[in-house]
Parts: C-alpha cells; structure tokens; sequence
C-alpha cells in the first residue's frame, strides 16, 4: 500500500501564540483508507487538518515543525492552489463555506470546477451528479444564503467531491444535521471511500466511527495519544483517560462487565451486542 | 422575461453607450442637446421596461444634486449681468447659463449611466470585464460585494435581536435607537472582520488560487449588433470632434 500522508514529529504554534498546539505529532496514512480523528474540544483536530490541507503554513504563519509529506511531496513544496485539487477540505462551519458570488446552488457546486478550468460541458455533467449522490437536487435553483444549516453543510460537501480531490479531510460534516441526514452523509464517504479516496474525518458520533471508519487517531491536548484500527483503539484501556465518549453499545457492554457478566469480545456495533455476551441463540422479546 | 432587445445586448455595448453619451456631451456645446438627450434615455428605458426604476432612481439621486447646484452657480458664478438682486445675493446671466450647462450635462450623464445599471445585472458587467482581462481576484470582490450586503444585513438583525433579548432597548425614540446602534454596530463589523479568514479559507478550498485558467459556465453571447454599435459610436463621436475643431 502506498503512503498517501506521512507526518513525521509535526509540532505547531499559531502566530502570537506561546503554546503548541500541535505537540510532536507521527503518523501516516495508507491510500484508501478512511482515519477518523476523535478527541475532545481544543485537542488540535482542526489544526491537524489544516496542517493536512497545506493551510498551515500557508495560509496560517506560525512555527510548523517536522515534515509533513502529502503524496510524497513535502507540503512545503506544494503551492497553497495546486492542493486544491489533490485534498479537498470540507471544514466545520457550514454557514461561512459559501463562495459568496453565485446565486444558486447548482453555480455554488460549479464554482470549484470552473477555478479548476474544467470544460463546461463536463462541469455540468459532474455537477449533476453529484447534486443527485448528496441528495440536494431539490435545492439546485436556491440561494446559497438561504439555506438552513444542514442544507448548507450538504452543499459544502458537494462542492468539495465534485472537485474529485484525491484526499478529503471533512471536519465534522453532520454537526447541523438529524439522524437521517447523518446516516445519508455517512453512506457518501463510504462512497468516497470505495471510490478509493483517502478519507479523513473528524467527529463527534462514535457510533458511526465504529461502523464506518478503519483507523482511528485520537488527539488529547494536542498530542496524538493512540493511533491504530478502531477496534483496538476502543478495547484500549488507556482510551477511558481521555474522557471521550465510547460508542454507546460498547458504553453498555463495559458497564455490563462492570457488573460482573463476561464478554466474549468488546463490542463496538450495535449488532455485535449479542453476539459478544455469547446470547447470539436467544431471541429478543418485546 | 428575457426577450427583450435592449436588454439582451452584451453588457459592454450598453456601457459603451453611457460612454458614448458621456463623450457628446461634452463635446456639443450648449445646454439644449445636452437636456434633449434625458427624453430619449427616458424613451430607451420604456422600451426596455426598466421606466419605473430608472425614474425613481434618477429623482431620489439626481434631483437634489442638480438643484443644489442650479442655485449655487446662479448665486455665485461671477458674471456682469445682474438679472435680480436682494442684499448680498444676486442672480447673474452668466450664472444661471453656467448652472444650466452644469446640470444638463450633469442630468444626462448620470442618468445614462443609471440607465446602464438599471438595464445590466452587476454579474454580467464584471462578467464581460473578466473577459476583457479584469483579474478575477477584482471580479470576486465586486461580486461578493453584491451579495455580502444582504447578508450583513440578516446579520444586523440577528445580533439586534441577541442585544434585544440581553436587554438592550432597541426600540423607542430616536435616542434609544441611536444609543442601541453601537452594541449592534460593533459585533456586526468584528464578525464581519473574523468572517473574511474564513471566506479566504472557502475559496482557497474550491481551488480559487488554482494555476489553471478558470472556465465559466456563465457565458456571454455576442450578437452582430454589439459588434456594430461601439463602432457607430466611434464614428459619431469622430465625426462631431472633426464638425467641432476642423469646421
């Protein structure tokens, strides 16, 4: 497998700023493969996606030490529009991800193809597609500013995936959104994924990081702390310290072990519940 | 909606065309032709279907100015004909033919290029200027513009209403409104300000710096009229500078 980002002993410090907030960080990533990035609020997630994206140091200042290598190329030796293209960048707050000059939603998913000097003939038939994978095809004649949040975080992702970008980094894609529209956002990275897109998300609802995602990097205080499949990561006991939230199945079942009755196996889908408390033959009544 | 002649002409043509008005009035002297050319703007704005607008506009942002004007070049422009007088002030020949010249020039200039405005969307001007070569960097800012004052606007009222529920008294005499303004008025432009690092950060993200020549699926369509009329232009415009210096 080919390495697609490769972190060696990243640290950072925003401009004017005394402390790191990014403390010698290492890791790397395998193409396909889809990280989530998990840690509590101030761990430096969003930093490590920008530090990913190229944004620091290019579009932030500061002191980035250590290298980080996006495809085999330093990030240093990218120009800031060249990784536009390769990673694209879904980023947190969805009320300020509009371009700002187009006055639809089908022009706002146009608007990367067209920067990105893509014949219009083809723009309009990427851009279709897409609007139908993220289901916003209802929306394709609205305003860009009048869009409710979630509709608006939709649109943001939209207008990144169209661009096909090799990497995504997708920065808590379903804050604004319900269950379902989750779920739907969800089931389009794994899409991505087996499309074969490098994908690397921060979020908050572990329920979902445990049955979508590969590996899991979790972040504490700026510091990566444990790195590793999402299985193992979660049947860490280290992974109780830092005080983030466990999938709720595998909340139950370590409650349940708590209590004294054993596990086969720790649980971290809602289905393997029974199957972990060795119950798989016995039937659920209501 | 969109059948309209004048209106389908490329944006630059109906520039062109303020130009052009621009350019002959100042080149025929006298106050007459300049304050003839108003009917017939008025006449293209009808046809246009654009009368309404384009009269509103020019009353509320001409009118004022042309009077203002009027009455301070007929008090004041110096000139031995005393047509009327009354303790310091006097009106003079010479003032009001200078006022009248001033005004008509003034009418008919900016009341073409409200005409423009009125009969051209904003993005298909920049449009047109982009292909001329404006860098899109420029063409963004305008066009941003455009649509960030509507939305400042929605967030003026979001913030009122935060102050409001915090206790501020928003509503009352001219006073308490004036006094509220500034609790809205600060946290408006700081956003606004934190906003525009994002907004760098979202363009940045759709590749907007990309080395790569931009499409658009915007595009303009050129008719063999405005291929023909800047042309007349130019002659009309020639052939009245060679009637004014050489005849």
């Amino acid at each position: 497998m080919t390495v697609m980002i490769d972190l060696k002993n990243v640290s950072y410090r925003y401009p004017v700023s005394d402390d790191f907030v990014l403390k010698n960080v290492s890791f790397s990533i395998e193409k396909g493969k889809f990280t989530a990035i998990i840690g509590n609020n101030g761990s430096g997630k969003t930093t490590l996606c920008n530090t990913i994206r190229g944004f620091v140091p290019h579009f932030y200042k500061g002191d980035l030490e250590g290298d980080v290598i996006v495809d085999q190329t330093k990030i240093l030796d990218y120009q800031l529009g060249q990784l536009g293209e390769k990673v694209g960048y879904v980023f947190q707050n969805p009320f300020i991800q509009v371009s700002g000059v187009k006055d639809n939603v089908f022009e706002e998913v146009a608007y990367g193809l067209e920067n990105l000097g893509v014949p219009v003939e083809e723009i309009i038939v990427r851009v279709e597609e897409i609007l139908k994978l993220v289901k916003i095809e209802h929306l394709r004649e609205k305003n860009p500013f009048e869009l409710s949040g979630g509709q608006r975080q939709r649109v943001a992702l939209a207008s990144i995936i169209v661009m096909d970008p090799e990497i995504l980094v997708i920065d808590e894609p379903t804050s604004q959104l319900d269950p379902v529209g989750t779920e739907q956002i969800f089931d389009i990275i794994r899409l991505m994924k087996e499309r074969g897109k490098t994908i690397i998300l921060v979020e908050h609802k572990m329920d979902l990081i445990a049955e979508y995602a590969d590996d899991l990097l979790v972040m504490h205080e700026g510091e990566l702390v444990m790195q590793g499949p999402v299985r193992e990561v979660f049947a860490n006991p280290e992974f109780e310290k830092y005080q983030i939230q466990y999938p709720h199945v595998t909340e139950i079942a370590l409650q349940l072990q708590k209590m004294g009755t054993p596990l086969a196996f720790l649980p971290i889908r809602d289905e393997e519940l029974a199957e972990a408390l060795n119950m798989t033959g016995v039937k659920i009544h209501d | 909606m969109k059948q309209n002649i004048l209106l389908q002409l490329h944006p630059l043509t109906k520039f062109y065309f303020s130009l052009f008005i621009l350019v002959i009035v100042l080149i025929i002297p006298g106050y007459s032709f300049a304050f003839a050319i108003f009917p017939v703007l008025v006449l293209i704005a009808v046809f246009a279907g654009v009368s309404k607008e384009f009269l509103s506009i020019v009353l509320k942002a001409l009118l004022s100015v042309l009077i203002i004007v009027f009455i301070m070049q007929m008090f004041f422009y110096p000139g031995d004909h005393v047509l009327w007088n009354w303790g310091i002030f006097s009106i003079k020949q010479e003032g009001v033919d200078y006022g009248l010249l001033l005004t008509s020039r003034i009418l008919a200039i900016g009341s073409s290029f409200i005409l423009f405005f009125r009969m051209t969307e904003v993005r298909d001007f920049v449009k047109s200027l982009e292909d001329k070569g404006l860098p899109p960097m420029g063409a963004y800012v305008v066009l941003s513009t455009l649509q960030i004052i509507p939305e400042m606007k929605r967030q003026a009222n979001t913030i009122m209403e935060a102050q409001k529920t915090r206790g501020v008294e928003t509503e009352g005499s001219l006073l308490i409104r004036a006094k509220a303004f500034i609790p809205t008025l600060t946290p408006l432009i700081l956003s606004s300000i934190a906003g525009t690092e994002e907004r760098a950060i979202t363009l940045e993200s759709r590749a907007f710096s990309a080395p790569v020549k931009k499409t658009s699926l915007h595009q303009l369509t050129k008719s063999n009229v405005d291929r023909v009329l800047p042309i007349v232009y130019v002659l009309i415009i020639v052939g009245l500078l060679v009637w004014r210096f050489f005849l």
